[in-house]
């Protein structure tokens, strides 16, 4: 069913970095304005699509003249595939936020219909409507500001009016949605598109004439001409907005014709006669449509036989004026000529139709309301468009024209093409949500996966495009992972490497990454992050939040060589400062890390140390006693490694030989003597590495603990 | 569509950007590395230069930046093909400085590429020397980047038989696979543009854990090209494909492989070449994959920076062209 068209249209592109790369590839020039040659490129990609370019100039030994000649290079940033160049990069920014609460709606709904199905249940609403809902969400994000209300008393000649900007985005969109979302209007699709048509046609006038352009125009001029009904632009430009249904503008023209000034009335009774009654007939005409449009001129059914009598009453009474014996009388040849080219144009006349209308849109939207008003069925419009086409063949290719084209031939591939190509990741990724609903072909095409594409759909694929964008930039990037998560395959591989390449460096962004890791259970990516986030304030001198990040993310490697570092500094005179710091990092490591026990001992280590610090600070013999008791602690603790007996002693010489009493009582002394024995046996070991001490440590230790053991024996 | 980010000083010859795309380093002639960070607000788009030091007598050729996981910290390879390592440090309330680690290099062979992987949970250091010698280092210390072991040196041949005594190599491209695995080991490719054609095409080395030693499981060249001078390699990220994707530039232009996943009964993992495009008439500077592993961003002697991505079809083709112009 669809041909393949990657080829044709916008070369398949995943990612479109141009409008324009149908023929011939496109060349961007990088301005640099360095003094050429250009010696050398570096190349780096940052976060999504935004690709870094450095230009080395080539080195010039010569001082040169300007202050440009010296710069040696440059480093230039270049955004790829942003998308539509008619919108404001702020205003893209909104569009993307404001799309994805409708997205996210949309997918827990289709996960939950999903349920649904599995669970069997009886409720099942139709998928379409939650479709269409989603699609009104999004044309109201993309209406753009109301445009200033007119002045409170309209002017007579005031005959085109806009209520809003209309964007060819926003037009494409209620295409889509037309065509795909709303399974209602498949039925008066004839009727929406005249609508679209009217909301849009203003667009097509950056490369057609068209009737809006004609209106404009016309209107500018209207307040100068004397005689309106004289001039020929009068008729012409009624005959054109008749042609495209514009009923309202046409009979408010028509309302402007000379014979209904009150001076005339009188002498031109005939005349204004024959201008009314084709007024009313255009008022008449009969419409197909299921909704109030409300304040618009014409007759409204519903129903298609209804319908079909009306207009075929309309149509005889068009007729019947068209062969009435009045207009031999009519005196004014503009007047009746003019007329009776809008009835031939009410009646269907190719040839006036054709004339009327600007470009083969135009032609086929008068088709629709003039010759088969009850053309239903695609198959039947694609073919009608093409006859069109030929009538009217198009000198230039509008943006838009390409897409209706692609809905018409029902090519799922060439409306994503277009719609990629001329408006961007956005449009695509969020649109395809449309065409999925519109039929079951374009289901299957879009959900299929592929080889190609490395395993995965279009949907998918074009999911991960829109997220690169938005990863681009540093305000969208936090809603990428909303749309990546929505794809199965390689959302969160993608994810991964997002928020891998974030920095670590500024905290609230740090712990915004963390709460998304945390979000999508990335755990392992959480623990990355953190790991960086540790080494970082390690290395920079923060080792308080190096140590509770490392934590974190349980780098139990990196723990243990911290609090190795920990142990280096045992038995090494500290300053205070650097105390407090060693503490502070006893006190952080806590108890959870396990270092072959290690810890235990640090902790009491530290308890030691405090005490005699006090000690050193000339405090009392309480302090002294403290010391004393932490020592004999850590020497009969098992855990306490031999290699810091000796240090430990020798930093308590003090206590052995305090002045005023035996700080140590026998048996302690003793403990501490058979382990000084113990040592010196450790030392016969061929592994015993000898701590960095004075030569004369172990003997100032004996002496000092047998002169405690004296004083102790005779205390006792 | 170009935003100019800096003006980089006369005699700068090359630079990096770190993980996250907030600094870059920069190598001179002069043998000075400089760090430029993006001044302070999140969305400033200019950089200033916040650190310069002399890492080398003669012209830095190539700086790359270590995972962020071992620290802020740089490799700078000399023209004479010494590598000197560098890290960010702040200790004891004394201001961020950068200092010197370590380097590698010895006076018989130059060093030509340098790259940093970590498999197992520990850094390692490739780098390929002018001899046609590959070295792979590991670092000891996860917080300590002096303390590094040679875990490992071979050739860049399949078949090691004999040794090429007297390989002259011109350059040399490394690129590690760049899957964040964590504990699981990791594997890199080599290629070399040299005299002597075995050691030339790129191979996938995979670190054998059951004999402790690295292996060839995968060749990337067709029978006849094997001995094609290898200008530049890249790996691509992977997000969930059923296979890696690799792109390798010799003279005759860029190709791009499909790697399988699984490996065969002699271990070894098969190859598929699924394009082969023009190039940049001649030396490819430089390839680089987006995060994605979608489009590949190539540099080289015509001066351009083109773009390349594969189609709805899987046909590769060339996307677009940056052209510098004064």
């Amino acid at each position: 069913m669809s041909r393949v068209a990657s080829d044709t249209v916008g070369n398949g592109a995943l990612v479109p970095f141009s409008e324009d790369t149908k023929d011939s590839l496109a060349v961007y020039p990088l301005h640099h304005g360095l003094a050429p040659p250009i010696s050398r490129i570096a190349i780096s990609w940052a976060r999504g699509n935004s690709l870094r370019v450095s230009l080395f100039a080539t080195p010039s030994s010569e001082p040169s003249r300007t202050p440009q000649d010296q710069s040696g290079g440059k480093v230039l940033e270049v955004k790829l595939g942003v998308g539509d160049p008619e919108i404001s990069d702020s205003r893209w920014r909104q569009i993307a936020y404001g799309s994805v609460a409708p997205f996210a709606l949309l997918q827990s709904r289709r996960s939950a219909l999903s349920e649904m199905i599995k669970s069997s249940s009886p409720y099942q609403m139709d998928w379409w409507e939650n479709v269409l809902e989603y699609s009104k969400d999004i044309t109201s994000l993309l209406s753009g500001p109301k445009l200033p209300p007119g002045p409170i008393i309209e002017e007579r000649t005031d005959i085109v009016k806009k209520r809003e900007e209309p964007t060819c985005l926003k037009a494409a969109w209620e295409l889509l949605e037309i065509f795909y979302a709303d399974k209602q209007s498949q039925a008066w699709l004839p009727e929406k598109l005249v609508d679209w048509l009217a909301d849009y046609d203003s667009l097509f006038s950056s490369t057609h004439e068209t009737v809006y352009g004609k209106l404009a125009r016309f209107q500018k001029e209207l307040v100068d001409i004397q005689v309106l009904e004289d001039d020929p632009r009068y008729w012409e430009v009624m005959s054109s907005a008749l042609s495209v249904g514009w009923l309202d503008i046409v009979v408010k023209m028509l309302r402007l014709h000379g014979s209904y000034q009150l001076d005339q009335l009188s002498n031109r009774e005939l005349e204004n006669g024959l201008v009314e009654a084709v007024a009313v007939l255009i008022s008449k005409m009969p419409r197909l449509c299921h909704e109030s449009t409300n304040g618009k001129l014409g007759e409204l059914f519903k129903s298609k036989p209804d319908f079909i009598k009306a207009w075929e009453k309309w149509r005889s009474q068009i007729t019947k004026l068209d062969c009435s014996p009045f207009w031999i009388q009519c005196g004014n040849h503009h007047t009746r000529e003019g007329l009776r080219n809008l009835l031939q144009i009410m009646l269907g006349n190719t040839e006036s139709l054709c004339m009327a209308t600007c470009y083969w849109i135009e032609l086929y939207i008068s088709h629709f309301l003039y010759i088969r008003p009850f053309t239903t069925g695609i198959e039947s419009m694609y073919n009608l468009a093409q006859k069109c086409i030929q009538l009217k063949p198009p000198s230039s290719n509008h943006k838009l024209t390409g897409l209706i084209v692609g809905i018409l031939e029902e090519n799922t591939e060439v409306v994503l093409a277009e719609s990629s190509r001329e408006f961007g990741p956005w449009m695509v990724a969020h649109a395809i949500e449309l065409l999925t609903a519109g039929s079951e072909q374009a289901e299957i095409v879009l959900h299929d996966e592929r080889y190609n594409l490395g395993g995965i759909s279009m949907i998918e694929l074009h999911r991960l495009v829109y997220a690169q964008v938005l990863s681009s930039h540093a305000l969208t990037w936090q809603i990428a992972p909303i749309y990546l998560t929505s794809c199965m395959k390689q959302g969160m591989g993608l994810l991964e490497n997002l928020l891998y390449r974030q920095s670590i460096q500024h905290n609230d962004l740090l712990l915004k990454n963390i709460e998304i890791c945390r979000l999508y259970e990335l755990d392992h990516i959480s623990s990355d992050i953190m790991k960086v986030a540790g080494v970082y304030h390690w290395k920079h001198g923060h080792k308080g939040a190096g140590v509770y990040w490392l934590q974190q993310s349980k780098d139990t490697s990196r723990l243990n060589r911290i609090a190795q570092q920990l142990f280096d500094s045992v038995g090494k005179s500290i300053s205070d400062e650097s105390f407090k710091q060693w503490e502070g990092l006893i006190e952080l490591l806590g108890s959870e890390s396990k270092p072959a026990g290690g810890l235990e001992f640090l902790h009491k280590y530290r308890d030691f140390k405090r005490s005699l610090q006090q000690v050193y600070g000339g405090k009392a013999t309480d302090a002294a006693r403290q010391a004393v008791g932490s020592l004999i602690l850590l020497m009969k603790n098992p855990s306490t490694p031999q290699r810091f007996w000796l240090p430990l002693l020798y930093d308590s010489l003090k206590l052995f030989n305090w002045h005023e009493c035996p700080l140590l009582n026998v048996s302690e002394t003793n403990l501490l003597l058979n382990k000084l024995q113990e040592l010196s046996w450790a030392r016969l070991h061929p592994h015993f590495s000898e701590p960095n001490l004075p030569a004369e440590a172990l003997s100032s230790i004996r002496l000092a603990l047998a002169t405690n053991l004296g004083r102790a024996i005779l205390d006792e | 569509m170009a935003k100019e980010l800096l003006i980089l000083d006369n005699g700068t010859t090359c630079s990096c950007w770190n993980y996250c795309g907030a600094r870059l380093a920069a190598g001179s002639a002069d043998g000075t590395v400089s760090i430029f960070d993006f001044c302070d607000s999140a969305s400033s788009s200019s950089l200033r230069s916040s650190f310069k030091f002399k890492a080398h007598e003669g012209n830095v050729v190539k700086v790359v930046w270590v995972p962020p996981e071992y620290g802020d910290a740089v490799a700078s390879v000399s023209a004479d093909g010494v590598v000197s390592l560098w890290e960010e440090v702040a200790q004891d309330s004394q201001p961020t400085q950068w200092k010197f680690c370590k380097s590698f290099g010895s006076s018989s062979s130059k060093v030509l590429d340098v790259q940093f992987g970590t498999s197992l949970n520990s850094l390692k250091m490739v780098v390929a020397c002018s001899d046609g010698h590959v070295r792979v280092y590991e670092l000891l210390d996860p917080l300590e980047l002096r303390n590094w072991q040679l875990q490992a040196e071979f050739q860049n041949v399949i078949e090691s038989v004999s040794a090429f005594g007297k390989a002259l190599c011109f350059s040399a491209s490394i690129s590690w696979n760049p899957q964040k695995g964590g504990s699981q080991e990791s594997s890199f490719l080599i290629g070399f543009n040299s005299n002597t054609s075995e050691l030339n095409s790129s191979k996938v080395w995979e670190f054998d854990q059951a004999h402790q030693r690295w292996l060839p499981v995968a060749e990337l060249a067709l029978p006849e090209e094997k001995g094609d001078r290898v200008y530049a390699a890249a790996w691509a990220p992977n997000i969930g494909r059923p296979y890696e994707t690799i792109a390798v530039a010799t003279q005759k232009g860029l190709s791009i492989w499909h790697l399988g996943l699984n490996p065969d009964h002699n271990g070894t993992l098969p190859v598929e070449r699924v394009a082969l495009l023009p190039g940049h008439e001649g030396m490819v500077w430089q390839m680089e994959w987006d995060m994605s592993g979608m489009t590949l961003a190539t540099t080289g002697h015509d001066g351009m920076v083109r773009l390349w991505q594969s189609n709805l079809n899987g046909i590769w083709h060339q996307q677009a062209v940056m052209e510098p112009t004064a």
